[in-house]
């Protein structure tokens, strides 16, 4: 809502400067977005008169022109030709910005020097008025700021309304905030109408069928007018607060509306078919062409103005093309209503058509203006168009609205607001905003009448915080809650989350946060089987572009494009992840399911550039030892790792799954050559996920202590040949089994393939600690120990001692 | 006899003095103490002396060994502690090149300044709680006094699922949800992600909030003001000003907007803060009985109080960052700052 500051002071006689005004609109909950000087930059624009004006020498189209600034005479070269010597004009001196930044030189124009320009109205940004320079009435002071000299000068203030406040939608509306801020009466504008004797009643009738839609419908008509453009004044006003002008009659509905803040229309009353108006809802179907000549089908649901035949305007939202003002219109009609806020938004939202007229219904308009807002517009046409009121008004109100009284308890504001207000302050503030207050049923209570345009005080809170705003938030004092609370919320989850948040950091790995809507076709690229469910995404109804349609089902394709957007970045070495939900359809319950995820890519050298750091890349055995890590920290129990399942964007040779127990709880591994092609990845990435839900379900406690042995320790090793396919898990199992209770732990430190080494076999070499919590262990004891072991290991393995 | 040896202990103490080295030191002992040494060669002519002469003489080439013996060790002190000086002159690095280290990542900005926030509240009694970011419009809007067909919907653009779910456009529902689950007395402080149907250079379609809500008997405005003033002066600094204005939002009533004095130019007025010195940085107020009403709360037994904030506005306030893009293109050159 676009206010002026001159345009607040006819209603209102307060002294704020624009600052200061806008400061305290803002402190009393109308929140200032931007203060502009109309014309502010333009004071080296002053008035100045032609002194003399010849033809330009080497140039038809041109003048030079001598200009009297007042003090000085300067040469101005101008291409305009309606200006001759002795008309006032506006001067832009050299260093002028002019709107559009267009700055003013001095400079030559066709070897004629040139001191500033002659400008326009377009150029001044007053109008679209370009054809000739703006000649300025005489008796101006010359040198004189022209914008000063013409009265033009003003501050446009632009507020943030919120949507509970359409009594502001208008500037009496903001003037009656300003009113009680400074405490100075609200002057309405005066209503004083010149009816002529036709009586409106012989020419015109108002019928309303649908009450609940419009429970006001009042119209008034004037004849005679002369369709024209509207005077400067009230052009510029309009201007000043972002609307532009059309004509005579359609400028007084808009300049009234902005004024006293309800929407009007005026029909061509030649186009009013038996010269009615019915407003009725519209058949289901219908097709209907609002002025801006957009077609629109109609539901039941839409409120209509029709004539004695057909629709002429959407309700409260457009007027029709059928029946819209014209050039040589004589008569209009002139409606002013009341239109049920909800019906009007859904007309709105179902056409989409926001006018600043369907902004207003849908916020709630004052049904009681309306008689002040048509008489105001009825007189403003007769006297700008040369027209004539017709008499009477038709005001069809058939269930009159009683105003809503509320009663508040004194005691409520102090218990809310923590302020020692009395009764009587309270009453003051209250009826500074127009609000009627009366004694109350108890002695401690008031009874406050709600003026109607006030629709959004409903309900005693609702005054409190009128209360509160008028009283100033600023006076409220600053406490601290008292009373104990219950810690309401296992905190597992959120633990669980900061542990592996910090786990990820402390391995090296930053967090990303990826959008959580992807591309339709993102999760195609992973070459996942066709009946996969991370295939059958969740879609947004209406999302901002076809990149971001579908909730993603997997963190795989969005973190693959963060790597490509690093390594673009030039960013090689990278180890990134995201703790955050996947999205997936529950079928059978047609509901969504959130499943909070961990996935990390790991990529490039082992450890960044360095002076001394190792150069290799990493690989499976890096990013395990992270899975591992976690496996451990967050103590899940009885964890293994199976080539055997895997998932189809891995390479099938380098990735497996996690289990806890028999629970895949995630997958890890190189991710397919085929995958990391689809995303134009040309170094290897591996990737793991984990499904955090489970976690949070297994994870175990807390450490469990192990005593600690006070003897020495005997280390043995020995080199094992196995078959190639023999996996360590399977040697570290058999150790586990085997129940050997003096091992105190075994270590695989060594493996080895090539010369000395049959095909199909490897070397790996276990080291195994023993030690007992009891007593030394002897010689004898120790190698009875790794003998049984080493048998087992060959018996079972096929394991042969290097 | 007498005479040699004066001029051997002028020789062998001259000789110590002149050794350089630990092996060199160790040749002039072995040249006056060693078998064939100097010294040792004058105690075997002892037996020679007559029983006058011997104890004189024998006091005489006590006190030269007591004498090189001192000598002996502190010149091998002193040879030691210049070998060990001369080892480690041999020994300089540049310390200026950089450390060998295993880098650690980095969080997130968004999740730094959420735990940052946490971590106040928990202090103040608030425990965490969570929702899910697929919501049910009740929970989205109905329950928080947003009906259908109300203006109050276009203060927030929403992505739907189906008519009846929509990506939360605020963390509010977690309220209810708490709410729904929970009696007073409760506080409660709500981080997450949430979705406005919305792309431009200063908004985001995701982007984070955090709730905050406490709800007792006798919560007042002023309680309201205590708390969030509080956060705001740990979070930002003890000398911040903070100013609270009446605002709008559906459920909350008395609603404020709060501003805190501009932390980049501090109230002067910039580009950050439109040249009014201000920033608004959260939305609050007491909440709307029409929400108790909602989750079978008593309006007049209980009042409580509301608060939400968007994260990435405040990561943005904190680390000066000008680009709200920044913080989901991923660029590890962006994450390793914080």
């Amino acid at each position: 809502m676009i206010v002026t500051y001159n345009w607040l002071k006819e209603f209102v006689d307060f002294r704020y400067s624009p600052q200061e005004l806008c400061d305290r609109l803002t402190m009393v909950g109308l929140e200032v977005d931007a203060l502009e000087e109309l014309g502010g930059k333009l004071d080296s624009v002053i008035v100045a008169q032609l002194d003399a004006v010849e033809p330009h020498p080497d140039a038809d189209r041109l003048t030079v022109c001598q200009v009297n600034t007042g003090n000085a005479v300067v040469q101005v070269v101008c291409g305009a030709t309606n200006h001759k010597s002795g008309d006032l004009i506006a001067l832009a001196q050299p260093g002028t910005l002019l709107p559009g930044d267009f700055k003013i030189k001095k400079s030559k124009i066709r070897g004629q020097v040139s001191q500033g320009m002659l400008c326009s109205e377009k150029e001044l940004g007053l109008s679209d008025e370009a054809a000739g320079i703006m000649i300025l009435p005489p008796g101006l002071t010359l040198g004189q700021p022209a914008f000063e000299a013409l009265g033009l000068k003003d501050f446009q203030i632009e507020i943030g309304l919120t949507p509970n406040r359409p009594d502001c939608l208008s500037v009496v509306g903001v003037a009656r905030e300003v009113a009680a801020l400074c405490d100075e009466p609200l002057q309405l504008p005066t209503r004083q109408i010149k009816e002529s004797h036709k009586p409106i009643e012989q020419q015109a009738a108002v019928r309303i069928d649908n009450a609940d839609g419009c429970p006001r419908y009042a119209a008034r008509m004037i004849d005679g007018i002369t369709i024209g453009p509207s005077p400067d004044w009230m052009v510029r006003r309009l201007q000043a607060v972002g609307m532009r002008s059309i004509n005579n009659v359609v400028d007084v509905t808009n300049y009234v509306m902005m004024e006293l803040g309800h929407p009007l229309h005026a029909f061509d009353y030649r186009f009013l078919e038996e010269g009615r108006i019915v407003v009725k809802s519209a058949q289901e179907g219908e097709r209907f062409t609002t002025l801006d000549e957009q077609e629109h089908c109609l539901t039941a649901d839409d409120l209509m103005i029709c004539d004695g035949q057909r629709a002429v305007a959407l309700a409260g939202v457009m007027g029709g093309l059928n029946s819209e003002v014209q050039d040589d219109t004589r008569t209009v009609l002139l409606e002013a209503a009341y239109f049920k806020p909800t019906s009007i938004r859904r007309t709105s939202k179902r056409h989409g058509l926001h006018t600043e007229s369907s902004h207003r219904f849908e916020r709630g308009a004052d049904i009681d203006m309306i008689p002040v807002a048509l008489d105001r517009a009825a007189s403003l046409i007769a006297e700008l168009s040369g027209g004539q009121v017709l008499d009477g008004v038709i005001d069809t109100y058939p269930r009159k609205l009683e105003p809503l009284v509320i009663e508040l308890q004194h005691q409520k504001v102090v218990d809310l607001l923590d302020v020692p207000v009395d009764s009587e302050t309270i009453r003051t503030l209250l009826e500074s905003i127009g609000l009627e207050v009366r004694a109350g049923s108890s002695v401690e209570s008031l009874a406050v009448t709600i003026p109607s345009f006030r629709p959004d005080i409903e309900r005693e809170v609702d005054l409190i915080e009128e209360v509160a705003r008028l009283y100033g938030y600023e006076r409220i004092p600053v406490t601290m809650p008292v009373g104990t609370v219950d810690a309401v919320l296992p905190p597992k989850r959120q633990k669980l989350q900061q542990q592996l948040r910090q786990l990820m950091v402390k391995t090296g790995f930053s967090e990303a946060m990826n959008y959580s809507f992807i591309a339709p076709d993102a999760v195609g690229k992973m070459g996942l089987d066709s009946n996969d469910e991370r295939l059958s995404a969740i879609r947004i109804m209406n999302p901002l572009s076809e990149d971001q349609a579908v909730m993603r089902t997997t963190h795989v394709p969005s973190l693959l494009e963060t790597v490509v957007r690093n390594i673009n970045y030039r960013s090689f070495d990278l180890r990134l992840f995201e703790l955050r939900p996947v999205f997936l359809t529950q079928a059978e319950h047609d509901a969504c399911q959130e499943t909070l995820t961990l996935t990390a890519v790991m990529s490039g050298r082992r450890a960044p550039e360095g002076w001394c750091q190792s150069t290799a890349a990493v690989d499976f055995y890096d990013l395990k030892a992270v899975v591992e890590e976690i496996t451990e920290q967050t103590r899940l129990a009885d964890i293994s790792f199976d080539a055997g399942h895997s998932q189809n964007y891995f390479h099938p040779g380098k990735s497996c799954c996690v289990k806890a127990g028999e629970q895949i709880v995630g997958y890890l591994g190189e991710l397919h050559p085929q995958v990391l092609a689809q995303f134009s990845i040309d170094q290897p990435v591996y990737l793991f996920e984990l499904d955090v839900e489970k976690l949070i379900l297994l994870a175990g406690s807390c450490a469990k202590f192990q005593p600690l042995s006070r003897f020495p320790d005997v280390i043995r090793d020995s080199a094992l040949l196995l078959d190639d396919e023999i996996q360590a898990a399977q040697i570290l199992e058999i150790v586990k089994r085997s129940k050997l209770k003096s091992v105190d732990n075994v270590t695989l430190f060594d493996l080895y393939t090539g010369q000395g080494i049959p095909a199909g076999k490897k070397s790996l070499a276990i080291r195994v600690r023993y030690r007992d919590l009891e007593k030394t262990l002897t010689e004898e004891e120790v190698s009875k120990s790794h003998d049984k072991l080493i048998r087992s290991l060959s018996q079972q393995l096929g394991a042969e001692i290097r | 006899m007498k005479e040699r040896l004066v001029k051997l202990q002028a020789e062998a103490l001259s000789a110590l003095q002149q050794s350089q080295d630990l092996k060199a030191l160790q040749d002039v002992r072995v040249s006056i103490l060693g078998k064939k040494g100097a010294l040792t060669d004058i105690m075997k002519g002892m037996r020679e002396l007559s029983a006058e002469e011997r104890p004189a003489i024998g006091n005489l080439v006590n006190s030269l060994k007591d004498q090189f013996e001192a000598a002996f060790a502190l010149r091998q002190s002193e040879l030691q502690q210049k070998a060990i000086a001369d080892k480690l002159a041999q020994e300089n690095i540049d310390v200026t090149l950089p450390g060998r280290t295993v880098v650690p990542g980095n969080l997130h900005p968004v999740t730094l300044v959420s735990d940052e926030i946490v971590d106040i509240f928990s202090r103040l009694g608030f425990s965490v709680a969570e929702g899910p970011e697929i919501e049910q419009d009740f929970y989205n809007f109905e329950a928080l006094n947003i009906p259908k067909d109300h203006p109050a919907r276009d203060m927030q653009d929403t992505f739907y699922i189906s008519d009846d779910l929509v990506l939360r456009t605020h963390t509010s529902p977690v309220q209810i949800r708490t709410m729904l689950q929970h009696q007073p007395p409760i506080r409660v402080i709500a981080p997450g992600t949430v979705y406005r149907r919305d792309s431009d250079l200063t908004h985001s379609p995701m982007f984070h909030q955090i709730e905050g809500f406490l709800v007792d008997e006798r919560v007042t405005f002023g309680d309201l003001k205590g708390i969030l003033t509080h956060f705001l002066k740990e979070f930002f600094g003890d000398r911040l000003e903070v100013r609270f204005r009446p605002s709008f939002f559906p459920f909350t009533e008395p609603s404020a907007e709060v501003d805190i004095a501009c932390v980049i130019c501090g109230g002067q007025g910039c580009r950050v803060c439109s040249g009014n010195g201000w920033l608004e940085i959260l939305g609050c107020g007491m909440i709307d009985p029409a929400v108790f009403d909602a989750v079978n709360y008593d309006a007049e037994q209980y009042s409580g109080f509301a608060f939400g904030m968007g994260l990435e506005r405040i990561a943005m306030l904190k680390y000066g960052v000008n680009d709200l893009r920044l913080f989901f293109e991923n660029d590890l050159r962006f994450l390793k700052q914080f």
